[in-house]
């Protein structure tokens, strides 16, 4: 076997291997119900705004504290806490895909991307956790 | 039904020369075909094909500048019966913008695209000489491609092919009442306009650079497929490198610059997110270097053709699927961009062409990969070959990892089946590119340091240890001294460190010893040099980046974050600042003193004023002051809220990067401050919330641009000093006037300090006046800013720059080098 052979096997092996690693890092899509089941492992979460409730942003108390209601697929209503400034115009989302946890009653977020109904404008994507 | 005050003059035009344009690309195709055909059989019939093929593609070019005119016509006049130009642009659009309505929407894009390649069609066409019948097929059998999809035709109800940016509105809308309406147009006054995130000077040049990035891949593509088709595997080395050098400056130009335009105009934070358009542009890049360089140890040995052969095909490959990734909404919930295009016909279609072009690329290639020329024997461990090949490989694989991460939404419906989950993108998603990455990174640096040492087939090893190994001791002082005093904590971001001062080290060292400065042949060393620096800027602004605007003071900050809780400490980084009222941030003090709309009438946003000033730690006194103005679009096109853009103080060794994220509607701004009243005497003082005013004199010599003085008036102005903390500000003169029985006032205000005087009554027996003073209650007004230190992000762009210019001196040495056999053509003989 030639050198360059032996080279790119090992090199292919790695790659392989780094591939399967990486789906350990891979997070899924969940429910509220189902993220529950374990309380402060992160996950994604698809919803939709509930325009009903109230939702709570006052940067004169806390700049970084944007709380809201979302309906997950499901139809579970949570009230959701993202650390970060309320995204603009998010009551007007028809679909909020958001990173967090669950901690007790509520759904900590620390990115929130939206979905807006108007095919023109781009997606947006809010994100208050460092990176 | 009559419709009235409608153009459709320009539309139809242009919708002839789609026609036209698609027409002609297919009979260029055709006749480029038959000229290859017919080449060795018969010849005149051969030129005569060529010479149809050629006036075809010249005829596809005029046609496709025709659309270019019409649709810029229709936009620069604002005809807004056009959907086009109704959904891109509007009225109060500057000039500077119109072209930027071109690639906001997907046809335009398109349109870009197909430009490009008429244009570099038409180089190749005057250059490639014997290959020309072939490359040019593969040209304009893409061009066949692209117009389709300007085409806009139904096929029954369902099928549509392509989308013309010619439709009309009431066409598009069709259904919408107001087009029942044969006089609609004089109810459509403006357009809706264009995306606010792109009305900025990079979006007027960085998609052009990106989008010819993108079409010039097309050309060492067509000449590998050539080259495959005709089993001539020499004439197309020089065009293949000079085109593969060029593709690699512009597109790795146009990556760039989108990550200037992100960090310059985006509110993400930062020049690069592996964000899934990102890396798909960067996908097609990385296969590209790879080839080149395969294909310059083919040059020089004989080796490794049918890994440049793979890996150039795989790169225009990657161009079109990155296309399909993000411009058909594949990619769905992951992506920023995430253009949600067309839909389904667009899909299709897009499928349809990569599949044609795979069957094609890849018949061709397996039907040649047996007689494809190989070398005999193994290549030594110490030449240039084997390392060039290896780095080639690191490359690919590299690019694997990041498209199947990218391809997450693409292949996760199949995850489903098999694993029942549904797979997401990891939580941090940059982190997850970044562990991979470095190891990549820290690679090609240290290959890119030591590759140009060693010569091609057999290398004198003993000499090269010798300048690696000095080198090398240089690269690792100056990557220790660098990474202790910028406290590089992670040992992968060291060894990067070192890997990456290597390289600059050991490149320079070549540059000028070995190669003694010859700068045409220097292309490469400078290179290695600009991507190597790039790595250092990288790690510096990215690993070192800093968040000063962190709202719980007194927290430590801890970068490890390894709990939530810390994650969430982390997240804070979002400060609010009231009017007037000073915060420290990082080693800056920040006031934010107030806003005010753009003086030009033709820009919509609203300006935040932020002072800063940085005191010396030990003496406090004040060493450094500046002001920024980030921006924001206040509530744009009907939405509620604001669009940020950043403000940045460039210093050579680092910037200040400062948005805002959320500030008072200025209309919405309620004034809760109410005057209070004081009686003076002569050198009283009236204190206010940050400072105080003395009053010094009444002074009946009035001189006061606001008053007009008339017949009988009594005027007179009271003049006070007004203090701050740090002393004497400025002088404010409120002024009292009697003008019959009545007495008026015209009052005096410090609007950055938020105070407003009145002189209301003068009480002449006890010597003293009466004054109304108001502050303006700060809480009234404040913004909520995010701010951050991006250290040495000046070596990224010197970097970039460097790199460019290495790509470019190697186009010019290449070019002008003589055609001349390679080297190797002997041995091959022989051997075979």
């Amino acid at each position: 076997m030639k050198k360059t052979h032996i080279v790119l096997l090992v090199l292919v092996a790695a790659a392989v291997c780094v591939i399967v690693s990486m789906f350990g890092d891979f997070s899924t899509y969940e429910t509220f119900a189902s993220a529950s089941k374990q309380p402060g492992k992160q996950y994604h979460v698809i919803g939709f705004y509930e325009k009903t409730m109230a939702t709570e942003y006052d940067p004169l108390k806390d700049p970084n504290h944007f709380s809201f209601f979302v309906k997950d697929k499901s139809g579970n209503l949570r009230k959701v806490i993202f650390n970060g400034a309320k995204p603009t115009d998010i009551e007007k989302s028809e679909q909020v895909v958001m990173t967090g946890y669950i901690d007790g009653e509520n759904f900590h977020c620390s990115k929130i991307q939206m979905k807006c109904p108007s095919k023109y404008k781009k997606d947006q994507i809010a994100v208050g956790g460092a990176s | 039904m009559e419709f009235t005050g409608e153009h459709l003059g320009p539309g139809q035009l242009g919708h002839f020369f789609v026609i036209t344009s698609f027409i002609a690309a297919l009979f260029s195709a055709f006749s480029y075909f038959k000229a290859a055909q017919t080449e060795t059989k018969d010849i005149s019939a051969s030129n005569s094909w060529l010479l149809l093929g050629r006036n075809g593609f010249i005829f596809h070019t005029a046609s496709i500048f025709g659309i270019f005119t019409a649709l810029y016509y229709i936009i620069s006049s604002h005809l807004f019966e056009y959907n086009y130009a109704w959904q891109h642009s509007s009225l109060a659009l500057p000039t500077k913008y119109l072209l930027s309505c071109f690639w906001e929407g997907q046809e335009g894009s398109f349109l870009l695209w197909t430009i490009w390649h008429c244009v570099l069609g038409l180089v190749v066409m005057a250059t490639a000489r014997k290959l020309e019948s072939r490359t040019m097929a593969i040209i304009s059998l893409v061009q066949v491609a692209l117009t389709t999809m300007l085409l806009g035709f139904y096929f029954g109800a369902d099928i549509k092919v392509g989308s013309t940016p010619f439709m009309l509105l009431r066409n598009q809308m069709a259904g919408a009442p107001i087009f029942a309406q044969g006089n609609y147009m004089s109810f459509i006054k403006d357009g809706n306009g264009l995306n606010v995130l792109l009305q900025n000077y990079w979006m007027v040049i960085h998609p052009p650079v990106l989008f010819l990035g993108f079409a010039s891949t097309i050309v060492p593509f067509a000449f590998v497929m050539a080259a495959l088709w005709k089993r001539d595997y020499q004439s197309f080395i020089k065009p293949t490198i000079a085109w593969s050098l060029f593709a690699g400056a512009v597109l790795g130009t146009g990556i760039m610059m989108g990550g200037a335009w992100a960090y310059e105009s985006l509110t993400f934070g930062g020049y690069w997110a592996w964000d899934p358009v990102e890396n798909a542009s960067l996908v097609p890049w990385l296969t590209l270097v790879a080839g080149l360089h395969t294909l310059l140890v083919y040059k020089s040995t004989g080796r490794t053709l049918g890994a440049t052969f793979i890996l150039l095909i795989l790169t225009y490959l990657f161009v079109w699927y990155s296309t399909f990734l993000t411009r058909t909404g594949v990619l769905g919930d992951t992506s920023v961009h995430a253009f949600t295009g067309e839909g389904k016909s667009l899909y299709w279609h897009l499928l349809v062409v990569l599949g044609v072009l795979m069957v094609l690329s890849i018949t061709l290639l397996s039907v040649r990969w047996k007689k494809l020329p190989t070398v005999k024997g193994e290549e030594a461990t110490s030449s240039r070959e084997f390392w060039m090949f290896i780095g080639s490989i690191i490359l690919l694989l590299s690019a694997f990892q990041i498209i199947f991460s990218t391809s997450l939404p693409v292949w996760a419906p199949l995850a489903k089946k098999i694993l029942n989950k549904e797979i997401a993108p990891p939580v941090d998603p940059v982190a997850q590119y970044n562990n991979i990455q470095v190891w990549v990174a820290i690679i090609v640096a240290l290959l890119s340091a030591s590759i140009l040492y060693l010569k091609f087939k057999k290398t004198e090893t003993k000499k090269v240890w010798q300048r690696l190994g000095i080198t090398g001791l240089i690269g690792l002082v100056i990557s220790l001294g660098i990474s202790l005093s910028m406290k590089i904590d992670a040992w992968q971001y060291a060894v990067l460190m070192f890997a990456a001062c290597f390289a600059v080290v050991a490149n320079i060292y070549y540059g000028i010893a070995i190669q003694k400065g010859s700068l045409k042949k220097m292309g490469a060393s400078i290179a290695h040099l600009g991507f190597a620096l790039m790595i250092v800027g990288i790690i510096l602004s990215s690993y070192k980046k800093e968040v000063i605007s962190i709202n719980t003071l007194g927290v430590v900050m801890d970068f490890g974050k390894k709990t939530q809780a810390e994650n969430i400490r982390e997240s804070r980084e979002n400060v609010l600042l009231f009017l007037n009222t000073p915060v420290v941030m990082g080693e800056y003090t920040a006031t934010y003193k107030g806003d005010s709309a753009s003086t030009d009438p033709g820009d919509p946003r609203h300006y935040y004023r932020v002072d800063y000033e940085r005191r010396d730690s030990i003496t406090k006194k004040v060493v450094e002051k500046f002001s920024l103005y980030p921006d924001a679009f206040i509530n744009p096109k009907g939405q509620q809220g604001l669009s940020a853009n950043p403000s940045s103080k460039h210093y050579l060794s680092r910037d200040v990067f400062t948005f805002i994220t959320s500030a008072i509607d200025p209309s919405k701004r309620t004034d809760t401050a109410s005057y209070k009243t004081y009686i003076v005497h002569k050198g009283d003082s009236i204190y206010f919330n940050n400072g105080y005013m003395v009053f010094e004199n009444v002074d009946g010599k009035v001189n006061d641009p606001r008053y007009q003085p008339e017949q009988g008036d009594l005027a007179v102005t009271a003049t006070m000093d007004v203090y701050d903390a740090s002393g004497l500000v400025k002088k404010i003169k409120p002024l009292y006037y009697l003008r019959g029985q009545s007495s008026n006032y015209i009052e005096d205000t410090l609007r950055d300090m938020g105070i407003y005087t009145r002189f209301s009554r003068v009480i002449p027996e006890d010597n003293a006046i009466e004054i109304l003073l108001k502050q303006t209650n700060p809480k009234d007004d404040y913004i909520v800013l995010k701010a951050m230190v991006f250290p040495y992000i000046n070596v990224l762009w010197l970097g970039t720059a460097v790199m460019v210019i290495g790509f470019l001196l190697s186009i010019w040495y290449r070019v002008g080098q003589k055609e001349k056999l390679p080297v190797f053509s002997d041995d091959l003989t022989e051997k075979e």
